[in-house]
């Protein structure tokens, strides 16, 4: 676990990932904001918050593009671009491997789920919080 | 076996304000901020360290759980610091205490020498008590 002035310095690489996860990312670059080298920063990172840089930047562009794909009407070639990735191809293989389905599936099935457009259905949450506050059993 | 805690619910009085707060102030990070159908929002945050157990912001309004004068009770009771968001553990409370105030954080407890760790006790803005120790 990091001191509280290497958390500090931490935190400084992991916001600039977060702040600019729809841009592309040099592990250097991010490694320079924590005033670390690379492989330092990638030791530290991966100790401390127990993800790599790069598994949480991939963490933060598929939960956007999750979002995205349900809130918004851009197709997935659109949200691939707006989340940081280039290749629709290995966005849409990483979608599937972190979500389980494939980008365009996951909007068709939950959006037959949802009774309102634009809106996730309450099977996306917890079922004990969709029943707390939408009154809603699982079916 | 019950493995690890994924979720708890912390009652707040206004989900804006309160996000503002626990980003801003106590540096957590969104896990998820999601309109669900029925006009819901699913808010939740959780501190960098540990994205395992994620605390939900909710507001208490009138729906299937609570009447219109349930839902207000609640409201009044957090206004009153009947409720407390929980333990958050920092490796130094001295200073984290002073980042805190410095951010304007309320505390109703500076950094005190506890039988288990040093400990300070905030306000968050709704009005939901938090501890900060350091074991």
């Amino acid at each position: 676990m990091a001191t509280n002035y290497k958390f500090k310095r931490l935190n400084a690489g992991r916001d600039y990932i977060a702040d600019n996860y729809q841009t592309p990312l040099s592990l250097s670059d991010i490694a320079k904001c924590s005033n670390m080298s690379p492989y330092h920063f990638l030791r530290v990172f991966k100790d401390t918050y127990g993800e790599t840089p790069n598994e949480f930047l991939i963490r933060l562009r598929v939960e956007q593009a999750k979002k995205m794909l349900i809130t918004e009407n851009f197709s997935v070639s659109e949200i691939c671009e707006k989340v940081g990735y280039t290749s629709l191809g290995s966005f849409s293989s990483l979608f599937l491997k972190q979500v389980g389905l494939a980008p365009t599936l996951y909007r068709r099935k939950l959006w037959a789920l949802s009774n309102e457009a634009y809106r996730f259905p309450s099977q996306a949450i917890p079922a004990c919080y969709a029943y707390y506050f939408l009154g809603k059993l699982a079916k | 076996m019950i493995t690890s805690i994924a979720h708890s619910t912390i009652y707040v009085l206004n989900q804006d304000e309160a996000l503002d707060f626990y980003k801003n102030k106590l540096g957590f990070e969104v896990g998820d901020d999601m309109k669900v159908e029925g006009d819901f929002r699913w808010l939740t945050v959780y501190p960098k360290s540990n994205s395992q157990l994620q605390l939900v912001l909710a507001e208490p309004k009138e729906g299937p759980m609570f009447t219109k004068d349930s839902a207000e009770k609640i409201r009044s009771l957090i206004e009153e610091g009947a409720f407390g968001a929980g333990v958050f553990e920092t490796e130094n409370c001295q200073k984290t205490y002073e980042e805190l105030v410095a951010k304007g954080v309320e505390f109703i407890q500076p950094p005190t020498e506890q039988l288990y760790g040093v400990e300070a006790m905030g306000l968050d803005n709704s009005g939901n008590w938090f501890s900060l120790v350091q074991r």
